[in-house]
């Protein structure tokens, strides 16, 4: 059995029982995905006003709001706010990803640190990601204390177990956030309401990287605005519970910088936490997906990564089928919308599982034929 | 992405379309004059049966796909090789001559037809057959995104139906069932299409098995469903296991990735293999390209239709 065998075999022993348990458990979660579906598909169908909304909104709390048309843009961005010399720590973020947000501030003479245990290990061992909720899916215990023996001299070795892993890296990253001066994060929803940024976890780097650095940076793509704070609180309860790490160990929002109203109820900003807020909207092919009647669904996805258990390719492929962070089924999807890569998509044997188990019903299937059907168009274009 | 990365997967992204480029030159124009996938003998295909009627309102509707379905296992596999060579002429004119259906699965696809038939005359279904002038459905074309292909072709395929007066098709594979309900879906078409597994009253069976469902009959239909009915009333026993036979767990087979990648479809259906395996040795299919793709990795398989009678 490879690698890859024994860590996906284990990944479906630990998680497929538990997401069962947790959907057995609290019924009121599938409709409260339904919910989120209605919510989202309300926002892809006026997409360029939600966008201002959201803008408007995290200006009006404090914050600094940007809308990056492109990656390009977005580095551009990233780079004018950060400058260099500076010390950064990430949780985790697929967006961030998207726009190679770590070689593109190494370049500009940064130091950035991922603090989210599986992306920590995924940027030590300078592999590619094999899972949009557990980067590290595909290394094993063994692997892990290889390979945190061979990089950083711990001692470390293939019979450490996950709790003396755990428990060294901690204190790694603990060291990391006190040094840090800026924090990057992602959002699994943000409303357009409020301008609010929902961010559901359980390791509490988050937490840390979101409050402890003087600037928080937020970055997101357009696909994670929803119309009001309850529609983005739902979306993060829904993420979890379909990833199986339900109730979260922690949900944070940040409506902008840290503020108080302690003298005399007049709110100031800054608090304790962070004094700059600023939250970075991507769009990178989400307005044009979301007027195209099928591709629109791909907007849906909530990236709770159940899809990816369901799917013969990927549990065959891992790592190798996709453009990462895009893998699995959505992922599929996903790099035909960023990076307008439209083989992925023929790798679907149209098994159907994915569409069984996504929790905002998104019909992959379908969509993955389409994206088929666009690339076998432009093949014929091209030849022509 | 590393540029490095973006430009291999880039690379690789034009190969496979250079091989489905391939494909679909060489199927179109097979379907478009023979009304066939790949060149073949088209009397093998009809040779299972000389005492139907030809033709009539109600036919079964095989699609060939239970007589060719290691021809097209056998077309897929040399694809590349075709491909590098100069693709669709090549694969046109050489294909006739060395791509030749295995005796043993022949005479096997012959004999589930038949029992099929039996099973529908049995229930009182009166049926036809176009013989020599059935086409093949289209349904690779649909699998692997040939839309405007496979609806150009659909609408012929749907002609000759309607030429030969027939105004429902019984299916028996769920690759045809769910290209002619596509087209039927697409068309909005008047033809009744139903697969045999809905039709039949009597039969019986005996056995214990593991299940490999079809994704088109379990996820895309609820003929999975009415495969564990039959089970029931049959007396053959159907083995459940939440991780290898469920709706939202248990995976295709690989096959329709044949003409994409056949290494890579070969791996999923080792993969399938195991998951079976570890639930029973004795695995039942009810697809003709299933059993294909696991027939390297399992020994005692059998179609629903070599269970049932």
């Amino acid at each position: 059995m490879s690698n890859w065998n024994i860590a996906i075999e284990r990944a479906l022993e630990n998680n497929v029982p538990k997401v069962d348990s947790i959907l057995e458990k609290y019924p009121y979660l599938s409709q409260m995905a339904d919910e989120v579906r209605s919510a989202k598909l309300k926002v892809i169908a006026d997409l360029d006003s939600y966008v201002k909304q959201t803008m408007e909104s995290v200006m009006a709390s404090g914050g600094k709001a940007y809308l990056a048309r492109t990656t390009d843009e977005a580095q551009d961005i990233l780079k004018q706010i950060i400058g260099n010399g500076k010390k950064i720590v990430m949780a985790k973020s697929n967006v961030a990803h998207e726009v190679d947000i770590i070689n593109t501030l190494e370049k500009s003479g940064n130091l950035v640190s991922e603090t989210d245990l599986g992306a920590y290990l995924i940027q030590l061992s300078g592999d590619e990601s094999s899972h949009i909720v557990f980067p590290s899916l595909h290394m094993t215990r063994e692997d892990i204390g290889r390979m945190l023996h061979e990089e950083l001299g711990l001692q470390f070795s293939d019979k450490s177990s996950t709790e003396e892993i755990v428990a060294t890296v901690r204190q790694l990253l603990r060291k990391k956030y006190m040094e840090a001066d800026i924090g990057i994060s992602g959002a699994n929803s943000i409303s357009a309401d409020t301008g609010s940024v929902v961010l559901v976890e359980n390791e509490g780097n988050i937490r840390i990287d979101t409050v402890l650095p003087p600037v928080h940076i937020i970055i997101t793509g357009i696909d994670k605005i929803v119309p009001t704070l309850t529609d983005a609180m739902k979306e993060a309860m829904v993420q979890s519970a379909y990833a199986g790490l339900y109730p979260p160990t922690y949900v944070n929002i940040t409506s902008g910088p840290s503020s108080t109203a302690d003298i005399e109820l007049k709110r100031v900003t800054p608090a304790t936490g962070p004094k700059e807020v600023h939250v970075i909207l991507l769009d990178n092919g989400r307005t044009e997906a979301s007027r195209d009647e099928t591709m629109k669904e791909a907007l849906l996805c909530i990236k709770c990564g159940r899809c990816y258990f369901s799917c013969p390719v990927y549990r065959v492929m891992g790592k190798d089928w996709g453009k990462q962070p895009y893998g699995g089924p959505t992922g599929a999807m996903w790099t035909a919308i960023v990076n307008k890569d439209y083989a992925t998509a023929e790798y679907c044997t149209h098994s159907g599982g994915c569409r069984e188990v996504c929790p905002v019903r998104i019909n992959i299937p379908k969509v993955l034929e389409y994206i088929k059907w666009v690339g076998i168009g432009k093949m014929i274009n091209d030849k022509h | 992405m590393s540029g490095e990365n973006k430009g291999s997967q880039e690379r690789s992204g034009r190969l496979l379309f250079q091989q489905l480029e391939t494909i679909r030159g060489v199927m179109m124009d097979s379907l478009l004059k023979n009304y066939v996938p790949f060149p073949i003998d088209r009397s093998l295909c009809s040779a299972w049966t000389n005492t139907l009627r030809k033709g009539g309102e109600t036919v079964i509707y095989t699609s060939f796909m239970y007589q060719l379905s290691s021809i097209f296992r056998a077309y897929e596999k040399h694809l590349s090789t075709f491909t590098r060579m100069g693709g669709s002429t090549k694969l046109a004119s050489l294909g006739k001559f060395f791509i030749k259906p295995d005796k043993d699965d022949l005479r096997r696809g012959y004999r589930i037809l038949s029992n099929i038939s039996d099973l529908l005359s049995k229930s009182g279904i009166d049926h036809g057959y176009l013989y020599d002038d059935e086409p093949y459905s289209g349904g690779l074309l649909l699998e692997l995104g040939m839309l405007d292909e496979f609806w150009e072709y659909g609408e012929m395929v749907l002609k000759i139906m309607k030429d030969h007066g027939v105004k429902r098709v019984i299916t028996v594979d769920p690759h045809t069932t769910n290209a002619m309900n596509r087209l039927k879906e697409h068309f909005a078409g008047d033809i009744e299409v139903d697969n045999y597994l809905t039709l039949i009253q009597n039969y019986s069976g005996d056995g214990k098995f593991v299940f490999h469902d079809p994704c088109l009959y379990s996820r895309y239909n609820t003929i999975g469903n009415r495969i564990r009915e039959i089970a029931g009333t049959a007396g053959f026993e159907l083995i459940e296991n939440r991780m290898v036979t469920s709706r939202d767990l248990g995976t295709c087979c690989g096959g329709p990735l044949g003409p994409v990648n056949m290494e890579l479809s070969d791996s999923i259906a080792k993969y399938r293999a195991q998951k079976l395996l570890s639930v029973s040795q004795n695995v039942m299919v009810a697809c003709p390209l299933c059993y294909q793709n696991l027939k390297p990795y399992v020994s005692n398989m059998k179609d629903v239709a070599e269970v049932i009678a």
